[in-house]
């Protein structure tokens, strides 16, 4: 079985009297991973944990089966980092940064001018490498950020809220940036309280909230509801009561039925109650849910 | 028109695979990018105007000095230079280095802070003493640079001149370079490490060079106030003069008279080197405290 890309087991960090996550318990696939929660959820403080940049209160964490506490620099040999917050020398040129980014990760010289020009390259950068930082647009840093945080192939990379600050196209470039680092056989982390970007380039989740883990699973797995949703054009008590009569259990919504049955396959329900209503169907198809309903449904700091 | 037909092909992203330099790596490219950051290479031009200048004045009166030395030996093989010899020049060097740590220490420093670029370390392979260490190794190699440079000079250009030849001055007056190394040091370290401690704490560049400054030369002033007051302990004020504790070291190696507010008070030379160290161990244990949380 492939290794978990990060572990926790019965992690704890406090800052000071503050708890800010209590008695975590995780193992994560490779992948693309979404960490989300809201602002204070314990999102940056469990990145920095991974990166060794804190030591955990109690318990301990594993980034590609490395304890950071242990082994700090195997830790940092194998990984990246996107901050949240500005991460770039205003007075240096993007080439110049992204290659001693490259440098500090034990690239040699020669192979990290190389290699700087082509993640600039890739991130949308190539014709402004030679213009200061300090004179980028928001955009151009984020993609900057991004380039110094895999100009040296990291195993794993940590995005912190790499979309924020971001307008609208340079949102969908950042996301369509990241989606592809798994194409690259990079394991991806990014955290951010935008669940719809998680929602589009993460497979797997890792919801906190208050310091605690809400959920953790694939995606996939948290947006079925096994609902189905019939939506007719007419009135749909009487399809409902027939449902309800065979079994199925069901709700109403306008002249919509969510149909779930825990004996019959609700589909398999639905198809031969409608065979014999003669009521006019509009749609019918599984009915999901997103990251932000699972999120604010059991979310407590929400209630 | 060409009938030849090109394709453009997206070669995408490729893993690394080659070398890795690790730890060590890491550390050279800090040192690396702290000597040019601190000299304004690959910087704004305006940049490179302080640091360049203040070379300049460290390295052109050696230049100047050796020059004018052999023009007068064409009328007088026999004479002196009249210039001093390298602990005069230690001496102008020192008030230079202090000159350029004010500056050069916040600008490695406090910019890392600033721009946040001490995440980007936070995620290399590297630790708070790692940087620490190559940030420091950094300022002090590009000091060392420009007063070792002048010496030499005047080393090498001195004994051509010599009388007696130049491989007899050279073996003759080696312990001069021991000297100035030994000197340097203590410059280095004794102007060097409040410099990095100011660095360490203060949030802008320059608010933290005008600190050093003030704390350099106000420590003096407070030094000689002591030395003219009579209660008992007032002595111990002295010991404060951190501008004066190098220059007592330079006075020390080169058995030169003193001059300076901690020997007036009746310390010892070796009191100023305790001093110096003292500093400095307490500047790498608050910058390792300041810095642990964040590398």
């Amino acid at each position: 079985m492939e290794a978990p890309a990060l572990a926790a087991h019965g992690l704890g960090y406090a800052y000071g009297d503050f708890v800010a996550l209590h008695h975590l318990d995780l193992e994560v696939p490779p992948g693309r991973i979404g960490l989300v929660g809201a602002n204070g959820a314990g999102k940056t403080t469990l990145i920095k944990l991974l990166l060794g940049i804190l030591s955990p209160t109690v318990g301990s964490v594993q980034v590609l089966g490395i304890d950071p506490a242990k082994d700090l620099i195997k830790v940092r040999n194998r990984v990246g980092y996107m901050p949240e917050g500005d991460c770039l020398p205003l007075e240096q040129s993007a080439a110049d940064f992204v290659s001693y980014a490259a440098e500090l990760a034990g690239v040699p010289p020669r192979e990290s001018r190389q290699r700087a020009s082509d993640i600039l390259t890739m991130v949308g950068l190539h014709e402004e490498r030679f213009r200061y930082l300090g004179d980028f647009s928001t955009g151009m840093k984020q993609r900057a950020m991004l380039a110094q945080a895999i100009v040296h192939d990291p195993e794993i990379v940590f995005l912190d809220e790499p979309t924020a600050g971001l307008d609208p196209a340079g949102r969908e470039e950042m996301l369509d940036l990241i989606s592809r680092l798994g194409g690259f056989g990079i394991n991806v982390l990014v955290s951010s309280h935008v669940l719809p970007d998680i929602e589009r380039t993460c497979d797997w989740v890792v919801m906190l909230d208050g310091g605690q883990v809400l959920r953790n699973g694939p995606i996939s797995g948290l947006t079925e509801t096994g609902v189905v949703e019939i939506e007719l054009l007419e009135d749909p008590t009487a399809v409902a009561d027939e449902l309800r009569r065979l079994g199925g259990s069901v709700e109403l919504h306008g002249n919509s039925i969510y149909l779930a049955s825990d004996d019959h396959d609700p589909f398999v329900l639905a198809r031969d109650v409608l065979a014999t209503s003669g009521v006019t169907l509009r749609r019918m198809g599984p009915r999901s849910t997103t990251l932000e309903d699972i999120f604010l449904g059991e979310a407590p700091s929400n209630e | 028109m060409s009938d030849q037909t090109g394709a453009v092909f997206d070669l995408g992203y490729k893993p690394y695979e080659g070398t890795r330099l690790g730890r060590s790596g890491a550390i050279r490219a800090i040192i690396k990018d702290g000597m040019r950051r601190v000299m304004g290479i690959r910087r704004k031009a305006r940049r490179k105007v302080y640091p360049w200048t203040l070379v300049a004045f460290a390295v052109l009166p050696a230049v100047v000095f050796v020059g004018l030395a052999f023009f007068l030996s064409t009328f007088s093989p026999d004479a002196e230079s009249p210039f001093g010899g390298h602990a005069e020049y230690m001496g102008l060097t020192g008030a230079i280095v202090m000159l350029f740590f004010a500056l050069a220490a916040p600008e490695l420093l406090i910019s890392d802070r600033e721009e946040g670029v001490l995440s980007v370390y936070s995620s290399r392979p590297m630790t708070a003493w790692d940087y620490i260490a190559a940030r420091a190794g950094a300022l002090f190699a590009v000091v060392a640079s420009f007063v070792l440079f002048p010496n030499i000079l005047m080393y090498l250009g001195f004994a051509a001149l010599d009388a007696d030849g130049l491989g007899s001055a050279l073996v003759g007056n080696l312990g001069d370079m021991g000297k100035v190394i030994l000197t340097m040091t203590a410059y280095i370290v004794g102007y060097g490490a409040p410099a990095l401690l100011i660095s360490t704490y203060a949030k802008r560049t320059g608010p933290a060079a005008g600190i050093y400054l003030a704390i350099m030369f106000g420590s003096a002033g407070f030094a000689e106030a002591f030395q003219d007051v009579n209660f008992t302990g007032a002595r111990y004020g002295t010991l404060l003069s951190f501008l004066q504790h190098p220059e007592v070291i330079r006075s020390w190696v080169f058995g030169q008279t003193q001059t300076a507010a901690p020997i007036n008070a009746g310390f010892k030379p070796w009191a100023s080197l305790l001093v110096i160290v003292l500093v400095a161990v307490l500047t790498v244990i608050l910058m390792h405290r300041r810095y642990r949380d964040e590398l």
